[in-house]
């Protein structure tokens, strides 16, 4: 699987990410990111280890144009965030997938709908969001819950709609932010499972986590790890890449 | 029309509910305060044609010896003056064979004061698009020409109009004031609106929502909330003219000016509605736009 620190410009497409010496910090405190400086060469797939507190959210905060570094440059896509418009601001939104720690699910409206929310603000048809937002969910083992509203789903089926919302629009650049954080190992390797399948249909993929018994079971998936506040890279072991062990497929749930 | 679900779970908010009852006393004031201008142009529009055409100019005779040749100086002094007025197009003395020829049909016979020392008048004919101010004319002629004065019904009628049209005005300024009260206070509830939805409009921003999409949805929402509060004020503002209307008939001798209101004006107030709803919708947008531009 392709990786890279600074720069590798093996590919002729840009980096999807590139970060050049960003600082954060909220307020007057003091920098929680420091001197990062990273690169995601398109279709690579990386895990972003740390302790709690180490600034993962923070740096995916910055990946997904939720907050602007302090200092630094940051190009998504080749574009120069701190001088795109915000009109492209939104297109650039528009090619990320974010799974967020909290699932950030809207409590009022059904599962459908939640999955569906990126395409109705791009303004997609409803014949067209009546097609795929049911065979995405079913992909995931939900098409039983179509109309639940969140509060009424367990914690793993919640994870799996923000999955499901996170790449229904075919993103370019899928950020997970403890996307395992409440499931059990099963289920995490299921999601692993999942997010691989995506890299390979193109998706450049950064996983944040902090479960090591989880990335020690995909050594070979490249790291970049944070710890107060500064980025390390740690390259994927060597060797044949091991297959990610193999689940049976979501089964619908039972409500 | 979208049969999904509103992404702003606004049917469980009431942080705006009483937007509707604003409106709604909105549209009442505005529209007693529009019939009021209707009624008052409708008004001045008449006075104003009274008091175009002529004008008459009156000279107190002066006592003494040299009396007669006093006063026709006065006299000429006043027809100069008005000649050298704006908006008079001509002022002729009456001789005294007309003046008396004036007097005849209330005295008979008009040899008892014919040696008598009679007020002199002078006609005057005003440009009917160009009047004069009469209040200053008649300033300037009393300076100029002691014991000569204007006709004082009409200046009394200039100064009439002049105070219709300062409270014509003021109906027109409670009008746009009551708009801005409106959009102060509908900016207000929006802000607070977006504050209870921070967390949605957030997610909707990092889902690819551009800002008119959100904008959007308070601008609607917006809409519907003043389209049926206006539609409620109108429906309290119509009985509430034709109260007033039916109270002025029955007060005669052509005191008020006519109280019936214009098709016109009773097509602007049916308007009122319509143009609250687009001016809180126009707000809300605004407001929602300002405050999402200056987020990440």
């Amino acid at each position: 699987m392709p990786s890279s620190p600074p720069p590798s410009p093996s590919t002729d497409l840009p980096p999807v990410v590139q970060l050049e010496s960003v600082g954060l910090r909220y307020g007057r405190g003091p920098e929680v990111l420091r001197d990062i400086s990273m690169s995601l060469p398109a279709g690579s797939f990386h895990f972003l280890t740390g302790s709690s507190g180490a600034g993962k959210s923070s740096l995916l905060s910055i990946l997904h144009l939720a907050r602007r570094s302090t200092r630094g440059r940051q190009f998504l896509f080749g574009e120069d965030v701190a001088h795109a418009s915000r009109s492209n601001l939104t297109l650039l939104r528009r090619r990320i997938g974010m799974v967020f720690q909290d699932f950030r699910l809207l409590d009022h409206l059904s599962a459908l709908d939640n999955v569906a929310l990126p395409l109705r603000v791009r303004g997609v048809r409803e014949s067209d969001i009546h097609k795929h937002v049911p065979e995405l969910l079913n992909w995931v083992g939900l098409s039983k819950h179509l109309k639940d509203p969140p509060p009424i789903l367990s914690g793993g089926q919640k994870q799996r709609v923000a999955i499901a919302r996170a790449v229904i629009g075919r993103p370019d650049l899928l950020l997970a932010d403890e996307p395992t954080g409440n499931v059990d190992d099963a289920i995490a390797l299921r999601l692993l499972r999942l997010f691989g399948e995506l890299n390979r249909l193109g998706t450049t993929v950064l996983i944040a986590t902090h479960n090591e018994s989880l990335v020690s079971r995909v050594p070979h998936i490249p790291r970049l790890h944070i710890e107060h506040g500064q980025l390390t890279y740690i390259p994927g072991a060597e060797g044949p890449v091991p297959p990610l062990p193999v689940q049976d497929d979501y089964k619908d749930d039972e409500a | 029309m979208s049969t999904h679900p509103s992404v702003l779970p606004f049917q469980g908010d009431g942080s705006n509910n009483f937007l509707p009852v604003l409106v709604a006393l909105m549209v009442l004031l505005s529209a007693v305060a529009l019939a009021g201008v209707f009624v008052l142009n409708e008004a001045v529009g008449r006075w104003s044609r009274d008091v175009s055409g002529t004008l008459t100019v009156q000279v107190l005779p002066v006592a003494g010896p040299d009396g007669e040749a006093l006063t026709d100086q006065r006299v000429a002094a006043a027809v100069e003056v008005m000649r050298q007025s704006q908006g008079v197009i001509a002022a002729r003395a009456l001789d005294k064979k007309r003046t008396l020829a004036l007097l005849e049909p209330w005295l008979g016979s008009t040899e008892v004061v014919r040696d008598m020392p009679l007020p002199r008048l002078i006609d005057v004919e005003l440009d009917p698009d160009q009047p004069p101010d009469l209040n200053a004319v008649a300033h300037r002629l009393a300076q100029v020409v002691p014991g000569a004065s204007l006709d004082d019904h009409r200046v009394w009628l200039s100064r009439l109009i002049s105070l219709s049209e300062t409270i014509r005005n003021i109906a027109l300024g409670i009008v746009a004031l009551i708009g801005s009260v409106t959009s102060v206070t509908v900016a207000y509830a929006t802000r607070t609106s977006m504050a209870l939805y921070r967390s949605i409009i957030s997610l909707l921003h990092l889902v690819g929502a551009s800002d008119a999409y959100i904008a959007r949805r308070f601008a609607r929402r917006a809409f519907a909330l003043g389209l049926g509060g206006g539609l409620f004020g109108l429906t309290l503002a119509v009985p509430t003219l034709m109260l007033i209307g039916h109270a002025a008939a029955r007060i005669e001798g052509g005191f008020l000016p006519p109280m019936s209101l214009p098709v016109l004006a009773w097509l602007s107030i049916g308007c009122l509605p319509l143009a609250a709803a687009v001016l809180i919708m126009m707000t809300a947008w605004l407001t929602v736009y300002g405050v999402l531009v200056r987020m990440p």
